[in-house]
């Protein structure tokens, strides 16, 4: 691994997301130099993936990208993509080294313009995880249209080698001769702004998600729901069917013992009710219906929002679903216990949609060397001054943005990135 | 400097090789594309259709038509009278 000079900043943010831009920002409007390092391949976290937010119904990408725009031209902030921390080591008050690892894209980013010249003639097709697997990607590949920096990556470990991608590129910005670089670090506060992970609903065999295709998750129903969708509309992932009965379980991996997340995700009623409210418009002639133990609408403008939705015709079912099961046609049946007249009731749908719920990020506890970062009893960031300082961490000069403390909508996020931003400026000025 | 550039690639080949998994896949993906290209040759079909001709699973079609239709091989033509299924047909 080729090794590069030391260099030295006021903060460094982990996290590209909408919770890292923010702090990062923040930080350098007062003239703070900042480093933001993002594991991905484009800065824009989870939320540039998303189509709408709730309860406006304003259009994600719409907010984030100029957002992600302001993180990179702004001149007190040094991005690296792709990139990763560990080793952090707080060596004295104000005073934190720590390891980047620059891992290779196998392109030159100050090269690159983001033709695709390459990508239309890369003969590999994988899965594309920035569209949870719906549809293909090539093995170079811009991540997705909005992404920032746009610039492409090689799939090394699904790449045949073919070099066609070096013929064709007009500007010769392909270099297989890239190894991962690792720089030394010095600065004087962190902020941890990893987000959290989405949960795996393969866990929960009774719901038949990868054995049944016409069973979803609620990402890949946003990712249906964007203007960049990976099929020409709303369809069926088994038969490329528009679907005109859809459901939503709720609660899946969420306030649920039996997978280890006892917690409530907090966003999941409010963006069921969301992407309801989009397919309703997505396709007029469908119904929408959402099984659900209860509907937590405990924000502004929540309560009103699902009221809106029960008015645009989308049916609330009170019960837990306890088993999937899917029809010779693709369709489903969902079993479940009516909570409300305590009968058992099998009903048919021809897509299920399962609101995942979400789980904090296991990298964040990895970064930290010494002293190391305490978690609380669910895994997230441990906040040890929650009522007067909420970002403050068990370490002195390392703060905790967004989701990594805990599950947060969007505003939240941003409200949570502005504290660590602030209490980090504090900590380095006094 | 072209000419320069060019051997990159076999920089790495000969640090790294092509994984027997990764070449099945790529033969695989080649041969399904194959499949859906010439259904739709003589003309227009749904996901279904494809599907029967074919004798892939109709998910495995789903998935490479619109991979295919992602990178400019195939459009989205009309929906069928019953508003279920999009016809695909092959770009021109």
């Amino acid at each position: 691994m080729e090794q590069q000079n030391e260099l030295s900043f006021d903060t460094l943010v982990i996290g590209g997301g909408i919770a890292g831009s923010e702090a990062a920002i923040n930080l350098a409007n007062l003239d703070y130099k900042v480093i933001l390092v993002e594991k991905d391949l484009s800065l824009g976290g989870k939320m540039i993936h998303l189509s709408k937010v709730f309860p406006t119904l304003d259009c994600s990408a719409c907010i984030t990208t100029p957002k992600v725009s302001e993180t990179i031209r702004h001149p007190n902030i040094t991005i690296y993509t792709y990139s990763e921390v560990k080793n952090i080591v707080k060596v004295s008050d104000k005073k934190f080294t720590a390891t980047l690892v620059k891992k290779p894209r196998y392109v030159n980013e100050d090269l690159c313009t983001g033709c695709q010249e390459c990508e239309d003639k890369c003969p590999v097709v994988v899965k594309d995880q920035y569209q949870y697997d719906l549809v293909g990607r090539k093995a170079v590949y811009v991540p997705f249209s909005i992404a920032n920096p746009r610039v492409v990556n090689i799939d090394i470990e699904n790449c045949i080698l073919c070099g066609i991608c070096e013929k064709v590129c007009p500007v010769d910005a392909i270099d297989f001769t890239q190894e991962a670089v690792e720089i030394p670090l010095t600065v004087k506060s962190v902020i941890i702004a990893t987000g959290f992970e989405l949960f795996d609903p393969t866990q929960i065999l009774r719901y038949g998600f990868g054995k049944f295709k016409n069973v979803v998750t609620a990402m890949q129903m946003e990712r249906q729901l964007v203007p960049t969708r990976p099929y020409n509309s709303v369809l069926r992932p088994k038969d490329g069917k528009m679907p005109d009965n859809i459901a939503y379980i709720l609660c899946t991996g969420s306030r649920d013992e039996t997978v280890g997340n006892p917690i409530c995700s907090q966003i999941c009623c409010m963006y069921s009710v969301k992407q309801a409210q989009l397919l309703l418009g997505a396709l007029p002639m469908a119904d929408v219906s959402i099984y659900c133990m209860d509907i937590r609408a405990f924000g502004k403008g929540f309560c009103e929002f699902y009221q809106q939705s029960i008015g645009m015709g989308v049916e609330f079912h009170k019960g837990k679903v306890a088993k999937v099961t899917e029809k010779e046609n693709g369709n489903l049946i969902l079993r479940y216990e009516n909570i409300e007249n305590g009968k058992i009731t099998e009903v048919e749908h021809d897509l299920v949609v399962l609101s995942i719920g979400v789980l904090p990020n296991p990298e964040a506890k990895l970064l930290f060397n010494s002293p190391v970062i305490e978690s609380d009893e669910f895994n997230y960031i441990k906040q040890t001054d929650e009522l007067v300082c909420p970002p403050q961490t068990n370490i002195e000069g390392v703060y905790v943005a967004g989701t990594s403390s805990g599950p947060m909508d969007i505003p939240d996020s941003i409200l949570s990135a502005g504290a660590a931003s602030a209490c980090s400026a504090n900590y380095i000025r006094n | 400097m072209k000419d320069e550039k060019v051997k990159t690639i076999d920089v790495i080949k000969k640090k790294r090789s092509v994984s027997a998994e990764t070449k099945q896949q790529h033969k695989e993906y080649n041969r399904i594309k194959k499949l859906i290209l010439k259904s739709l040759e003589p003309e227009a079909k749904t996901i279904p259709q494809i599907a029967e001709e074919t004798e892939l699973p109709a998910d495995v079609v789903t998935f490479y038509l619109m991979t295919l239709r992602k990178y400019g091989s195939i459009e989205t033509g009309e929906i069928d009278d019953m508003d279920e299924y999009f016809f695909y047909k092959l770009k021109k």
